[in-house]
């Protein structure tokens, strides 16, 4: 499947909501997640994003 | 649906006196929408203490304007639009008369501006005119006399409107004898019967209590009575706001996922249930009244919980139809369907996102309903947490993105950017998921709602999880990326209308449901039985507490602190009404 910008961003709202209580299932395991450490988890990701979107996006070599 | 005509020709051109009728229902729409994200905006920043440039004192009237701009102006003025569309649109038909309608929205923006200026007029203060009663205007807040004038003509105003539309119908079933109601009339009629039913409540309230209190003409009122008037409209309200977004997600969403609504039938009985079962519940705004009696507040929580089963058929229904849209655009797998559906069209992805606020949206709102767990959170800022997934984004943000389908077919030209409006749902989301769930942690957390300074000296709240500030932080985010989605799309809307028009215009069909409404029985389409019901009910749920009401306030104006009430109150009221009617009859009669 290609990853279009429109996928894109819907995967990129979709982890925010995931990124913030990310901190309440952490909890359960009695793991105290700094907000920091969220920032930075979901910046990883968006990251992440970014380079497959480079790779796999509307317009590179490699999308189908 | 009644329309075969097909692709041919856009809805402007087959009703162009409609079409103007409906722009301006939607620029008085939009109008509010902006103002009132505005205020959202200052609001936001203010009370968590980021930025603030009002005085606090006025933050009252910000939110008074906020309130009643965005949940009753922005939603009411696209619904009266988007009705007035799928009037025309689902008989296939122009309105009776042009005149009449456009008289309607006459008095229904003329009362409109008028509340606007009494509750701008706050910040004003040698005007000596202000309305800062909030967005449920009960007493004992007391506005000036033009902002209950110019609310009593919009409410008439809606009544008119509703009278346009069973005038509409009436033409058709006259030349269509024996045929099923198309779907979205039947939609429009069912929302309009619960509509007059629940406007009654409170034009009792503004016309023979608030009116002449706010002249002068009489000392006082019973604030309770007041307030169970008020919930007794404002629960239905709700559904108000709700069903245009509803009849989105049944008529729209599924075409513009790709297929076609799953069931005709059911979307009906899910509109028959709103009417009967949304009137006789507001008593569950009020678990915390002590004018009350218990029984009554357990009898409507029960009804409030079989309230939820609509909804919940809703979910189904949307997301099954979803589904089948995209196995048609060849979606497989079990889950990888989702991926095949149009998410670049931003009228369909708007609308998609609302749906999953909504669900959880949905979910804080069974912790309001419930009697007891509703003590922890009531009157807190929880409370806002949960009706902006719901109302604030189940219900503006599907307005929103469905406009992105209906303008056009309204102006005739193209959607000015389809990759603004794809930004601007997406941004929308994200802020709301900042902004409510930091309100709903923070409500779990203590912190009142609608005031300007919520920080109290000497005292701490805590959260379980993070701290106050982070809260704060992402409360004043969310606010600020929700308003700026805001300027996206009235900008992208203005350009729309703005644009040229397109030679390959928006297509209004709408496919059949994979299940038509033969599926059903004709009972369905007996509104007059359904009406009948829906009246029974609210009897059986309101006289007595308002009969206890009455008897405990000190009568109909008295202005006493209500005491705690038992359920004998409002029998025994009831009884000697009753007895002492039979009696005077018989006296009469002798
Ligand atoms: C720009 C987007 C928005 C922002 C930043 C925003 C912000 C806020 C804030 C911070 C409050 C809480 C104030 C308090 O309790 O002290 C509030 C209340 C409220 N909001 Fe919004 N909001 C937005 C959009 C909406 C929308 C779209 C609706 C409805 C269609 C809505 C309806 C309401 C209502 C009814 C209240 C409660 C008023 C009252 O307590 O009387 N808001 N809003
Ligand atoms: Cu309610």
């Amino acid at each position: 499947m290609k990853l279009t910008k429109a996928r894109a961003l819907v995967i990129i709202a979709f982890s925010v909501p995931i990124a913030i209580e990310l901190r309440t299932v952490a909890g359960f395991f009695n793991i105290d997640l700094p907000l920091i450490a969220i920032a930075v988890i979901e910046f990883l990701f968006l990251a992440l994003m970014f380079v497959l979107y480079g790779l796999y996006g509307e317009g590179s070599e490699s999308a189908s | 649906m009644a329309t075969a005509s097909g692709p041919a020709r856009t809805f402007v051109e087959r009703f162009p006196s409609e079409a103007g009728v409906i722009k301006a229902n939607l620029l008085v729409s939009f109008v509010a929408l902006g103002i009132g994200a505005f205020f959202g905006l200052i609001q936001a920043l203010h009370r968590t203490d980021i930025l603030r440039v009002i005085d606090s004192a006025d933050y009252y009237t910000m939110l008074t304007g906020h309130g009643v701009l965005l949940a009753i102006v922005f939603t009411i003025f696209f619904l009266t639009g988007f009705f007035h569309w799928a009037t025309a649109r689902s008989l296939d038909q122009p309105a009776v008369s042009t005149l009449y309608s456009w008289a309607w929205f006459g008095l229904m923006t003329t009362g409109t501006v008028l509340a606007t200026i009494a509750i701008l007029g706050g910040l004003v203060p040698n005007l000596g005119i202000s309305a800062d009663v909030l967005f449920t205007f009960y007493a004992p807040l007391q506005a000036h006399p033009i902002f209950y004038i110019g609310l009593a003509m919009f409410i008439v105003g809606t009544w008119l409107a509703g009278a346009d539309w069973f005038l509409s119908y009436r033409a058709w079933r006259s030349d269509n004898k024996g045929e099923r109601i198309p779907l979205q009339m039947f939609m429009v009629l069912t929302t309009m019967i619960m509509w007059y039913l629940a406007t009654l409540g409170v034009a009792v309230s503004v016309v023979f209590f608030l009116i002449p209190w706010s002249l002068g003409l009489i000392p006082s009122v019973n604030p309770l009575l007041t307030r169970t008037l008020f919930w007794y409209f404002g629960h239905p309200i709700v559904y108000f706001w709700l069903m245009p977004a509803y009849m989105m997600w049944y008529t729209i969403l599924p075409k513009l996922s790709g297929g076609r609504l799953f069931s005709d039938p059911l979307a009906r009985v899910v509109f028959l249930l709103f009417l009967l079962l949304s009137t006789p519940v507001g008593i569950h705004h009020q678990y915390l009244d002590p004018g009350i009696a218990e029984g009554f507040k357990f009898i409507a929580m029960t009804n409030t919980m079989f309230l939820l089963l609509p909804s919940l058929l809703t979910a189904f229904t949307a997301v099954a139809s979803m589904e089948h849209g995209a196995r048609q655009r060849g979606g497989e797998g079990y889950l990888r369907w989702l991926g095949a559906l149009p998410w670049r069209d931003p009228a369909f992805t708007g609308m998609a996102l609302a749906g999953i606020l909504f669900a959880a949206g949905g979910f804080s709102g069974m912790i309001n309903a419930g009697m007891n767990i509703n003590y922890l959170i009531h009157n807190t800022l929880w409370v806002p947490g949960h009706f902006h997934l719901t109302v604030g984004t189940a219900v503006a943000l599907t307005m929103m993105a469905g406009s992105y389908w209906l303008v056009p077919q309204l102006t005739g030209t193209k959607l000015y950017s389809r990759p603004i409006g794809l930004l601007q749902v997406i941004m929308w989301f994200i802020g709301m998921v900042f902004m409510s769930n930091a309100m709903h942690r923070a409500g779990l957390a203590g912190i009142p709602r609608r005031t300007a300074e919520p920080q109290y000296q000497n005292f701490e709240f805590l959260t379980p999880i993070g701290s106050i500030f982070e809260l704060r932080v992402q409360i004043a985010l969310g606010g600020t990326l929700l308003f700026l989605s805001v300027v996206l799309f009235l900008f992208n809307m203005l350009l729309t209308s703005l644009g040229e028009k397109s030679d390959r215009p928006v297509d209004e069909y709408l496919p059949e449901p994979l299940s038509g409404p033969e599926g059903s029985p004709r009972v369905l389409d007996n509104l007059g039985l359904w009406t009948g019901i829906a009246v029974v009910l609210v009897i059986l749920a309101y006289t007595l507490p308002l009969a206890g009401i009455i008897q405990n306030g000190g009568g109909l104006f008295g202005g006493g602190l209500p005491i705690p009430a038992t359920v004998s109150a409002g029998l025994d009221f009831v009884t000697t009404l009753v007895t002492t009617t039979v009696n005077t009859l018989l006296e009469v009669a002798a």
